[in-house]
């Protein structure tokens, strides 16, 4: 029936036998092309009818909505009619369709359709000074359909797809074809549907800024004031250009005019849950519009996206098996990992049962060819079909703006859909027919052919008079027995080849006495076979086939075997072991009663007090306090109690420290790249650690700004930075930055001292040009540069020098640079000399962060002394400890601890990673001590808190209990039992 | 509170009034018996002596009790109030082998190639590093510096923390055989390289048996530097130290060990708990390496290293605490232990870990690890338990040798107190 039709390859096919597959593909074009509106007609006119009827079908016209024995009519391209009562056009080619199920066409609404050879390397035009930055492409300008992934999106039922640029931060901008083969010209839906864009940079591009993350997230921020600047400036200049240097002219910056207002939405290719809230942090900068390209770890964010109306597109490439093989492989597969694997497949249904639309890529797959197979996989776990399908039509359709013409079987759209031969949802169906804009494409034979059953065997000599019986395994493999000469023998090969019926088996001959193989070759009627035979020591012999018994139909709903789902998982977050249902809640008051606080304030160390804390902050300290009505009393006698612990200086719980592609880069951020996903924080709440000072590294002279975090585990990264805390930069002295790259300045200490020195100057040169401006709004409007702004707020301290240092002489040079610059330098870091220049640091205000008894690895941390904190506090330095360890940020008290082996007392070697270490953060207002009015972060100790024997038994931050000792046992049974349950799945799977 | 700061501060400026930086120089050897009296004495392997005297001469203890009778000429000092502990060991280091980590060039630790049994540590110690006097004032007084890298290191030493040379420093040479027990995570590299240890083992006892049989008269066979020193592996009389921390690790070197017939003594036991019974039906020790420090695992609780030498403990498995392998850190030794102290070991058995465990470990319960007649005269004097922060080492002995206090970090204090005081006084 089929192999009647016009086909663009049945027709190839009649060229001649001997054609290649890749002479086909170069042919392909051109018949396509003869569709073109404006292309004209190469050798013979086509003029084959463009009108169908697909009969007795069972359409689905949109996700819920099916017509039982309807019909579709289309002509040209375009749907003509469907319905239950539709008269069939005479001028029709009626295709029978009984048993089938017709679907609007699939859109894929993140694909690289097209994108197969993207150019790495743009040499030529007006390009942006960053290779990252390409947002002047245009999808169908880069379109390559030669080799484009169409065939495969279409063997899983897509008929359109987003074409996306691949490279770069700012990619370019995508446009929606179809998907039938042939030039892009014909193809194109619509263009400039968005901006796509990556928070990463793509290595392809070359190597340079911005190597990390935070320089991803800070370039991206640049560009985006850039576009801003740049339409400003050019509007400035074509107004009135006399006397006005002429603005650049960059394809880039013009290119990104609507995002920046919201006007084309930035598609973000998001990787992890953490991406997606990076990304989202931009709408609350800029009037950018978001879309994201999901990543499968969206049900981490269910309450997140559900206030959130943003749209999503989700990737179905599930995680591999996790490797428990043996139990050691076991050991070393951490929970996150067990519970991604088993809650993904679930990731479409918990958002749309939450409410959250989304639409599907095949993105992010090996092979576009599982998507099917993992969509079944979705909704064997519970997505609802009709969402499933929306997720594939309507919300694509609306998203990409094609809704007019796709998304839905209606009259008036685009003939774009899918024949198959059962429920698309479950398993066992198969797409057989993609009908793309009219267009019909063929993706699996209907098995016409059935060579199933017994058939009786004539030979002309009775030769190989036989009985055959063929059956299929579940994998679809054809094999079976001949019974000859009262022999049943197993046949070694049995095939069909459906397109020309022909059947072939091959048996031993042996046990009838031939001396080697017997085949048999033939074709198949229906229940008839004619053959021949080649049958060992005769000539060729003729037989003839009569089907006596037809194959049973076998239910297939058994196969698949699928993994147990009474497993309930329930949400926690972070998304790993120890991660909670939600953040601890916050009791009106607590009261901690008869514990030895020690309030580094005021009061001192006081005994048999009490510790009040409401809602959340200090009231009061005391002896003998009152207990509020419903306060939560707790017996601390016993016990000793602190602030939460301090560490100024740690560099977990972020994605990436050190941006190296620029010396100097106070415009990155550490706030942009906190992870939650981060077991260290809660290893640290259970030594009693509260509150952290999470900077940059150490690469650049001026690195990055860092950020104040609580350790408020199971919240969202956005809610661990400490409000209203002050901003802060890192700085690197010695030898880290100058051992960066061969050929990046400075190479020597002279030179880290000189290019700071050069780019305050510049930065008080870029303030004074902006002052000029804003008085008298003469000339181009000036460009905005983070860069810039950045060291203009250092040197006015807005944002507080936190410098990494060792030698003595790069201390004092940094003093002396900053006096000549008239500002203070708020703290030296780990200033393992700075014990040397004790005097010359109390007499400039800067503080001093050093560890207790860290040194001796290198060169320049070879005068290391355990008394360095004990004479820089004698000098008169405000000194605190650091740990620069997300380990030693553990046990910040037994830091402290090693203060007293050193001759400091003990209330002064407790401020050191308490009272003091929030003055020289800026954050004393807030913690470090328990006074009235202050954070109620607060730790129970065991027993003196700078005793080896002592631990925290309980850490509270913000009145609210973030750990508990006894919590803790519990949840380690629970680890354990959810461990072994998962582990057990996978190994049954 | 700022109040008592600064009267802090006036206080510790006059604590810090020692006139000059001292040299650090090796103290001379005893010369005449020292008794120290009124003492509380920590025997590590017997009862704590209160109100005890301790009479060392040429080193040695001669006699330790509550009635001392003191051989004329004896130097007397009156410790009351005080505590004496044995030195501690730290069991595992690299002491007087590396200097500066990141300076390949102060460091002598991993030699070329994956089998170096003949390498010695004691012969490229170097007794001017600055970490021995830094590891001395923390109590620290014996130091088994151990070789690294490949596959069979070298041979530790037990070295003593003061002396002019290393000559004169070696307590005991060829401790322990070290071996790194390969990495498991990759099937075919672990069945090569287990194969590689086996076939190196088989050949040094070839060796030997070549070696005897040529002593008995049989055909001659050349001197083999690197198997000559396996041999007193092979007779019993030096340990294999092999590390080992994953579990797979640990259970393969038992069963290797035994099969190899030699001693057997586990390194860095990081997952050793797994599999404690059957270390201790084989008597295997256990030196356990880091205790300050985290699991490497998300789902292992957040003390799990810390709990380790007590979950040994309750297991009957014998256990040392060692430092880490930076020579720069060896005063963390008595934090180690206190750590464990904290997660479920007794202070008792937490101190034991760093003297009478280790010394009977590494064979030298004859000479250290615990006080009593006839050992080594290598003690501390402190206000309290070692392994407490707070704790001062006020003086130490090692072998009867009253040892310079003065260290590097205390160096560096008291010359930089003095520009303080200068700048202080300019003003």
């Amino acid at each position: 029936m089929m192999n009647s039709y016009h086909d663009v390859s049945l027709q190839i096919r009649r060229v001649g036998k001997s054609i290649s597959l890749f002479a086909m593909l170069m042919i392909l074009p051109l018949t396509i092309a003869a569709q073109s509106f404006t292309s004209p007609t190469d050798g013979m006119k086509v003029n084959t009818p463009g009108v169908h009827a697909f009969t007795n079908a069972t359409i689905i016209t949109a996700p819920g909505e099916t017509i039982e024995n309807g019909a579709l009519v289309i002509r040209d391209g375009v749907i003509e009619a469907v319905g239950s009562n539709v008269d069939i056009p005479s001028d029709a080619r009626v295709w029978e369709m009984d048993g089938k199920t017709i679907y609007p066409g699939f859109i894929d609404a993140h694909s690289a359709v097209g994108m197969q050879n993207p150019r790495s390397e743009l040499d030529r035009g007006n390009l942006s000074w960053n290779a990252q930055i390409r947002a002047h492409l245009n999808a169908e300008h880069e379109f390559e359909s030669e080799g484009d992934a169409s065939s495969r999106l279409r063997s899983q039922g897509f008929t359109s797809a987003l074409s996306v640029p691949p490279l770069g931060i700012f990619r370019g901008q995508t446009a929606v074809v179809d998907l039938n083969d042939g030039s892009v010209t014909d193809r194109l839906i619509r263009t400039g549907v968005s901006q796509s864009v990556k928070l990463t940079r793509s290595q392809e591009l070359g190597f340079g800024y911005p190597t990390s993350p935070i320089g991803g997230i800070a370039l991206i921020r640049q560009t985006l004031y850039d576009a801003d600047w740049y339409e400003r400036a050019h509007e400035t200049y074509q107004n009135n250009p006399s006397g006005l240097q002429r603005p650049e002219n960059n394809a880039a910056l013009a290119a990104l005019r609507d995002a920046v207002h919201g006007e084309q939405p930035l598609l973000f290719q998001t990787n992890n849950d953490e991406e997606i809230l990076r990304a989202m942090r931009f709408t609350e900068e800029f009037e950018v519009t978001p879309w994201l390209r999901g990543n499968g770890h969206e049900y981490k964010l269910i309450d997140y996206l559900s206030e959130r109306n943003v749209p999503l597109i989700l990737p179905l490439n599930f995680p591999d098996k996790p490797e428990v093989d043996t139990p050691e492989d076991a050991l070393g597969e951490d929970l996150s990992v067990l519970r991604h694997w088993y809650l993904a497949p679930e990731n479409p249904k918990r958002l749309a049962e939450a409410g959250i639309e989304f639409s599907f890529t095949t993105d992010g797959l090996d092979n576009p060819n599982q998507f099917l197979n993992n969509l079944r996989k979705a909704v064997h776990v519970g997505l609802d079909k009709n969402d499933a399908l929306a997720a594939l039509t309507v919300n694509p359709a609306s998203l990409l703006g094609i809704d007019r013409t796709h998304g839905t079987l209606e009259e008036g759209k685009a003939a774009s859909f899918v024949i198959a031969d059962g429920d698309l949802f479950e398993n066992g169906s198969r797409v057989l027919d993609v009908w793309v804009e009219g267009h019909y494409n063929r993706v699996n034979r209907e098995n016409t052919t059935d060579a199933r059953g017994r058939w009786e065997i004539v030979s002309t000599d009775a030769s190989i008079d036989a009985e055959l019986h063929i059956e299929e395994d579940r994998r679809g493999r054809l094999n079976g027995k001949v019974t000859i000469k009262g022999e049943e023998i197993d046949l070694e090969s049995v095939s069909v080849h459906d397109a020309s019926r022909r059947f072939r088996v091959t048996f031993p001959g042996e046990e009838i006495g031939y001396s080697g193989k017997v085949r048999l070759t033939g074709s198949i009627s229906g229940d008839d076979l004619f053959g021949w035979a080649e049958v060992p020591g005769q000539s060729r012999v003729q037989w003839k086939g009569n089907r006596t018994e037809l194959p049973e139909e076998s239910d297939d709903s058994s196969d698949s075997a699928t993994i147990d789902r009474d497993l309930v998982l329930e949400d926690i977050r972070p998304a790993m072991e120890y991660g909670v249902k939600s953040i601890p809640s916050q009791p009106q008051h607590v009261l901690v009663r008869n514990a030895t606080v020690w309030t580094m304030g005021e009061q001192g160390v006081m005994e048999n007090a009490d510790l009040l804390v409401t809602r959340g902050r200090v009231a009061e300290v005391g002896q003998n306090l009152s207990a509020p009505r419903n306060a939560v009393v707790i017996d601390g006698e016993g016990k000793h109690v602190t602030p939460g612990l301090i560490d100024a200086h740690l560099h977990s719980g972020v994605t990436g420290v050190n941006e190296i592609g620029n010396a100097i880069v106070p415009e990155v951020r550490m706030g942009d790249v906190l992870n939650i996903n981060n077991i260290w924080m809660y290893r640290q709440l259970a030594g009693g650690l509260t509150t952290a000072h999470v900077m940059h590294g150490s690469a650049n002279p001026i690195g990055g700004q860092n950020v104040h975090v609580k350790m408020r585990w199971g919240s969202l990264s956005d809610d661990l930075k400490i409000e209203g805390a002050p901003r802060t930069v890192k700085f690197a002295l010695g030898e880290n930055p100058k051992r960066v790259g061969s050929d990046r300045y400075p190479e020597t200490r002279m030179g880290v001292e000189q290019i700071i020195s050069d780019r305050f100057s510049m930065a008080r040169d870029y303030e004074a040009r902006w002052n000029e401006w804003e008085e008298n709004g003469e000339g181009l409007p000036p460009r905005r540069d983070l860069r810039m702004d950045a060291i203009v707020d250092i040197l006015n301290e807005d944002i507080l020098v936190q410098s990494h240092s060792y030698r003595q002489d790069e201390i004092l040079a940094l003093i002396r640079l900053a006096e000549d610059f008239d500002f203070t330098i708020k703290a030296f870091h780990h200033g393992v000399e700075a014990y040397k220049v004790a005097p010359e640091l109390a007499e400039h205000g800067a503080g001093a962060v050093v560890w207790s008894d860290w040194g001796g690895f290198k060169i320049e941390a070879y005068d290391n002394t355990t008394f360095n904190a004990r004479l820089l506090h004698e000098a008169g330095v405000l000194t605190s400890l650091h740990s620069d360890n997300s380990q030693i940020a553990t046990r910040m008290n037994w830091e402290a601890a090693k203060m007293v082996r050193a001759g400091v007392d003990p209330e002064t070697a407790l401020g050191m990673v308490t009272i003091y270490t929030a003055q020289l953060l800026g954050i004393d207002d807030k913690v470090g001590s328990l006074e009235e009015g202050k954070d109620g972060d607060f730790v129970i100790w065991s027993g003196d808190p700078l005793s080896t024997l002592s631990k925290p038994e309980q850490t509270w931050i913000d009145g609210r209990k973030y750990f508990d000792l006894s919590q803790d046992r519990r949840m380690r049974r629970a680890i354990e039992r959810e461990r072994d349950q998962l582990i057990q799945l996978i190994l049954e799977d | 509170m700022k109040s008592s700061i600064i009267a802090l501060s006036l206080l510790l400026i006059s604590l810090a009034a020692v006139p000059e930086a001292e040299a650090q120089t090796p103290a001379p050897k005893q010369s005449e018996p020292i008794a120290l009296t009124g003492g509380t004495i920590h025997t590590i392997s017997g009862d704590v002596i209160e109100n005890g005297t301790i009479l060392f001469e040429d080193g040695v203890i001669t006699a330790i009790g509550t009635n001392v009778n003191l051989p004329s000429g004896t130097r007397e000092e009156d410790v009351s109030g005080k505590h004496i502990y044995p030195g501690l060991i730290d069991s595992w280091n690299q002491m007087g082998i590396t200097e500066i980590g990141a300076v390949p060039m102060t460091t002598d630790v991993n030699e070329q190639g994956p089998v170096n049994p003949n390498v010695k540590v004691e012969r490229a110690f170097n007794p001017e590093s600055r970490w021995i006097g830094v590891g001395r004032s923390a109590g620290v007084l014996t130091s088994v510096t151990s070789p690294g890298g490949g596959l069979v290191s070298g041979q530790s030493a037990a070295m003593m923390m003061d002396g002019w040379a290393w000559d004169e420093m070696t307590l005991k040479s060829g401790v322990g055989m070290i071996v790194n027990w390969p990495n498991p995570n990759n099937d075919d590299n672990y069945t090569d390289a287990i194969d590689m240890l086996r076939s190196t083992f088989a050949d040094a006892r070839s060796y030997m048996h070549a070696r005897m049989a040529m002593e008995n008269g049989g055909p001659r066979h050349d001197f083999d530097t690197r198997w000559e020193a396996m041999i007193p592996v092979f007779q019993g009389e030096r340990p294999v130290v092999v590390s080992a921390n994953e579990v797979r690790q640990i259970q393969d070197a038992i069963i290797w060990a035994e099969e190899e017939e030699v001693e057997l003594i586990i390194l860095g036991g990081r997952d050793s708990h797994m599999v404690a019974d059957h270390l201790r039906s084989k008597e295997i020790p256990v030196i356990i390496t880091e205790v300050l420090t985290s699991p490497n695992r998300s789902w292992e609780g957040y003390d799990a290293r810390y709990a380790l030498p007590a979950k040994l403990h309750e297991a009957g498995v014998k256990f040392a605490i060692a430092g880490g392998s930076s020579a720069a850190y060896v005063n963390r030794l008595p934090y180690e232990a206190g750590a464990a102290a904290a997660y479920g070991l007794s202070i008792e058995h937490a101190v034991k870990a760093l003297t009478l465990y280790p010394a009977k470990i590494l064979g030298l319960r004859d000479r250290i690890g615990a006080l009593e007649e006839g050992m080594d005269a290598t003690l501390l004097i402190t206000d309290g338990n070692p392994i407490e922060y707070a704790t001062q080492v006020e003086q130490v002995y090692v072998q009867g040798r009253k040892s310079d206090m003065m260290d590097m970090h205390r160096q560096f204090y008291e010359k930089y107190r003095e520009k303080v005081d200068q700048r202080q006084a300019e003003r």
